[in-house]
């Protein structure tokens, strides 16, 4: 008879083989887990168990916020938001020395703060931004760098996808987490300004002036961007302030979005179409990895492995805090090959409860929780644009096709140093997420 | 068979969309009605549950067909392609399993819930509707799975094309 441990191991094991392999990740981690719930508890407990795991999961209303932000992140690409706040944001700032680069994040933090996908985000950025920077005569390497890094702000801005997974798995509010990362959500767009300031300062070559835009037409490109401000203050308002839930917010934001798409006369159509068939996909893309996960997180509960892991961990002669770095490197080093809602499906389950059972800063359990999460969404913003395989890099350069990726790796480097230094100081300074929650609630 | 997979995928990932938004519509309409008459709409957080389940197994066949499940391709950027496409029929192939497995259980569920005659708490919906609207979606995307997998095997074209 197999030790419980050793059938762990052994599914991890072959998840990873199979993750290697090209297996879809959904799959990589249900067949190892399931053929382990099999071993461990026999067929008919197996059979018994996976019954009601579909129906357990996809009815969590707490999730039900996710397909509903993915059709309100959709509503505002396909009806034109992300060209608008770009030509607002080009008409304020195109002009100073990088000014379309430092446009292209400021309207893709603006547009992170109605989508919950960084993907979408860096997509929708650049089909509007690239082309006129190109236009411009801006560097090929600032260019794409400067998206790439932009469209993380898609989820360190809340909504944020991997931040209500994070949530869901580790029972905690999610209307508190959206709060907590805000500032340091806009601390990463400030931060992403002034690189893009110093690297033009640096290099002025890279990015020719532009000239000025009239008063007039900077007043009238305002007048293009209020319903995107008007949702924002409605959904966020209600959810912060105990109006309504974040599952209620979202289905707002989605009808605002999509009434907004309709009166602007952008949204058509074939943009009803797309939104349609786009949230479909994703958010079936995202229940397949929960699927996955759910099972290889039922049978690790099997093995006894968290508990173990946490004990392990809390008899550890380290310093709490070394701790935590060395989880947040692991997802440094993970974030290199996979993509962040399988990372943390996979490893929270097991991780969180460890991290749970240290002392860290003296915080209260739910402070701790909701600290750690901002820390691990901003981790995970690194890995979507770090090498060899950064997602925003890949998603950007898709669309930016003249520029060599190489160019666009050299390029994020500054902006990957102010992840780093904006994790640490965050990792120091815990007020900066917590200190928002503790104004709001 | 293709062509009929695509549409039968695409026709199931609409009315998925159309569900949410039904559901986000009926969503307003109640935190509305809530507001100004302090009278929301019954069950509400019920029938969100469900729509939004059912929107998402809906999503699963036009998710398969577009290849949209994550894979890890970094190990293997540089295999011929005659390996890489075995791979990912055997990709294929345990999705379907995971898939059918999935679609037949929770079609059990529904028989066993159904004579149990569990029903919700606040509408007394009964419960077995949810497991039996999810089969269908997960059905599907295992079958257009399985028809990847021959694809893959027979080095047939790929479509869509890529992405």
């Amino acid at each position: 008879m197999a030790t419980p441990t050793l059938v762990g191991l052994l599914m991890f094991a072959g998840m990873l083989l199979l993750m290697a392999l090209r297996v879809p990740i959904a799959a990589a981690m249900f067949v190892p887990g399931a053929l382990g719930y099999v071993a461990l508890s026999g067929e008919a407990s197996f059979l018994n168990q996976i019954k009601g795991s579909a129906v357990a999961r996809l009815t969590v209303y707490d999730l039900s916020v996710i397909p509903l932000f993915l059709l309100m992140g959709q509503f505002a690409t396909q009806g034109g938001l992300s060209r608008r706040l770009f030509q607002a944001a080009a008409a304020w700032v195109g002009h100073v020395r990088g000014g379309l680069a430092m446009a292209s994040i400021l309207s893709a933090g603006a547009f992170g703060a109605v989508c919950g996908s960084s993907v979408a985000t860096s997509a929708t950025i650049t089909q509007v931004a690239y082309p006129e920077m190109k236009r411009h005569g801006y560097a090929g390497r600032l260019s794409t760098a400067t998206l790439a890094a932009g469209g993380t702000l898609g989820i360190l801005i809340p909504p944020s996808v991997p931040l209500v997974v994070y949530a869901i798995l580790t029972e905690q509010n999610i209307a508190k987490l959206f709060a907590a990362a805000l500032v340091p959500g806009l601390l990463a767009m400030l931060g992403y300004l002034v690189v893009v300031a110093l690297w033009c300062r640096a290099q002025p070559q890279l990015a020719p002036r532009g000239n000025p835009a009239s008063a007039a037409q900077r007043f009238s490109t305002l007048l293009g961007i209020w319903p995107l401000v008007a949702i924002f203050v409605v959904v966020f308002g209600g959810i912060y302030g105990g109006v309504f839930s974040p599952t209620e917010g979202a289905a707002v934001g989605a009808v605002a979005t999509f009434a907004a798409g309709l009166l602007q006369r952008e949204l058509g159509w074939q943009g009803i179409k797309n939104s349609f068939i786009g949230s479909a996909e994703t958010s079936a893309m995202v229940f397949m990895i929960f699927l996955g996960a759910d099972m290889m997180n039922a049978t690790l509960a099997l093995t006894g492995m968290p508990a173990a892991v946490a004990n392990f961990v809390s008899h550890l002669a380290v310093p709490p805090l070394a701790v935590v770095a060395a989880v947040l490197l692991l997802y440094v080093l993970l974030g290199c090959v996979m993509d962040e809602l399988s990372m943390l499906l996979l490893t929270i389950p097991v991780l969180f409860p460890a991290i749970m059972g240290l002392d860290l800063w003296g915080l209260g359990a739910q402070d701790k929780a909701i600290w750690f999460g901002i820390l691990v969404l901003m981790t995970v913003g690194i890995g979507l644009i770090a090498p060899p395989v950064g997602l925003n890099v890949y998603v950007v350069n898709n669309l930016a096709r003249d520029v060599p990726m190489g160019e666009t790796y050299k390029g994020v480097f500054p902006f990957l140093a102010w992840d780093a230094a904006r994790v640490v100081l965050l990792l120091f300074f815990p007020l900066l997420s917590l200190g928002l929650v503790r104004v709001l609630f | 068979m293709t062509a009929v997979l695509r549409r039968g995928a695409l026709l199931f990932a609409w009315l998925g969309a159309l569900v949410a938004m039904v559901c986000a519509v009926m969503v307003v309409v109640s935190i509305t009605s809530r507001a100004l008459w302090s009278r929301p709409i019954q069950g509400d957080v019920e029938i969100t549950q469900l729509l939004i389940a059912v929107a998402i197994s809906l999503g699963l066949p036009w998710c398969q067909w577009q290849r949209a499940n994550i894979i890890v391709d970094f190990f293997t950027q540089k295999a011929p392609p005659a390996i890489s496409r075995r791979l990912d029929a055997i990709g294929c192939l345990l999705l379907a399993t995971m898939g059918l497995l999935l679609a037949w259980r929770t079609g059990a569920g529904a028989v066993a819930v159904q004579a149990a005659g569990e029903t919700s708490m606040v509408l007394a919906l009964p419960m077995w509707w949810s497991y039996a609207a999810l089969a269908p979606g997960l059905a599907l995307a295992s079958v257009i799975a399985l028809h990847q997998a021959w694809q893959h095997l027979r080095l047939a074209p790929l479509t869509p094309a890529s992405n």
